[in-house]
């Protein structure tokens, strides 16, 4: 019973993350901040979602669920963040994208 | 708004051509007469591929003339994009690679991809999937080192062009050989059972299923990593 309802509650808050990475994409206006809501979806709307399953999966006895769930959360857990930095390094360093704000370039250069 | 109206006009279209199609497909209730042999037979009956996988059993037993030459398209394939590359100098750029933190991701994630791989193909004939789909995610993991490291990173830790061609050569000759042993034992051509045991030690390897699935994973795998090692040379030589 605690189990379904901890799952739930980490689904609702995925629903959320969800929500907000879509409409955070939509509005925001520069490459960082549209990438910054799309880790938001990933990891709040991912992460959080496959613990729940995982979570309600275990209160009725599906292991095999469980195992599938806590592995595919953590795999989304070690890609979003490695897949996020790839992309903005990648864009800061070809220069396609320029930082309006760079604290680390400005120490290197002097 | 005329994009909104043509957008909705399309959509209309859309479900009242989904509504006006769906009273013609309705659901069969009946399996037919081939499709009731394949399952009945695969595992338990007359017939018998001894793979409770239906599928890996019709792809490699019963319909394997075809995956037999689907495979030699794939050879064929591959062998020319090998020829067209021929005399294109082969360069590694950015040794350096990407940062440390996608450096670690890639080890990770190829470490878990190259199990993946492995499983998938392995269990081919117990669990869905088979020696392509494994073929195919072991060929990612190149792939991954490719971009997080470099190609040179690749061919230093010893797998070039040359040695993915005699890995995939290996796997081709692999299944030629499973395919017409069973000749030269007085049986028909890719015959499975009977010829091939069901069992081996207590496990369940459902003739040459299995041996055919890992043949196609390495011959599978090594082909899309030559194909991603020819793509990977930079235009206009290197710039490191």
């Amino acid at each position: 019973m605690i189990l379904t309802v901890i799952g739930l509650i980490l689904l609702a808050i995925g629903a959320v993350c969800d929500l907000l990475g879509a409409i955070g994409i939509h509005r925001f206006n520069t490459f960082y901040l549209r990438l910054h809501a799309a880790t938001v979806g990933t990891v709040g709307g991912k992460f959080y979602p496959l613990l729940g399953v995982a979570f309600i999966a275990a209160e009725q006895g599906l292991w095999p669920v469980v195992g599938i769930s806590v592995l595919a959360a953590l795999l989304v857990l070690v890609t979003t963040p490695v897949g996020s930095h790839a992309l903005a390094y990648a864009a800061s360093k070809a220069r396609i994208v320029e930082m309006e704000l760079d604290e680390f370039r400005g120490e290197e250069d002097v | 708004m005329k994009k909104l109206i043509t957008l909705s006009i399309i959509l209309l279209a859309v479900l009242a051509g989904a509504y006006y199609l769906s009273s013609y497909l309705a659901p069969r209730a009946e399996l037919n007469a081939l499709g009731e042999f394949y399952l009945r037979n695969s595992y338990f009956g007359e017939h018998s591929a001894g793979s409770p996988e239906v599928v890996t059993a019709i792809l490699w037993d019963y319909r394997g003339l075809d995956t037999y030459f689907e495979t030699a398209v794939l050879f064929m394939a591959i062998i020319s994009a090998v020829s067209i590359f021929r005399n294109i100098p082969s360069v590694s750029f950015h040794p350096r690679g990407f940062t440390n933190i996608t450096k670690t991701g890639v080890k990770i994630v190829g470490l878990i991809t190259f199990v993946a791989a492995a499983t998938t193909a392995f269990h081919g004939h117990i669990t869905p999937g088979g020696g392509f789909q494994g073929g195919s995610m072991l060929a990612v993991v190149p792939l991954l080192v490719i971009v997080g490291f470099s190609k040179k990173a690749l061919e230093k830790a010893g797998l070039n062009k040359e040695r993915a061609l005699v890995i995939r050569t290996i796997g081709l000759l692999t299944i030629a050989l499973a395919a017409f042993y069973p000749l030269l034992a007085g049986g028909r051509f890719m015959q499975n059972l009977s010829i091939y045991p069901k069992e081996l030690y207590g496990m369940l390897v459902s003739g040459s299923l299995s041996l055919f699935n890992m043949a196609e994973f390495l011959a599978v795998g090594a082909g899309f990593t030559i194909i991603f090692l020819l793509l990977s040379n930079p235009e206009g030589g290197s710039e490191a």
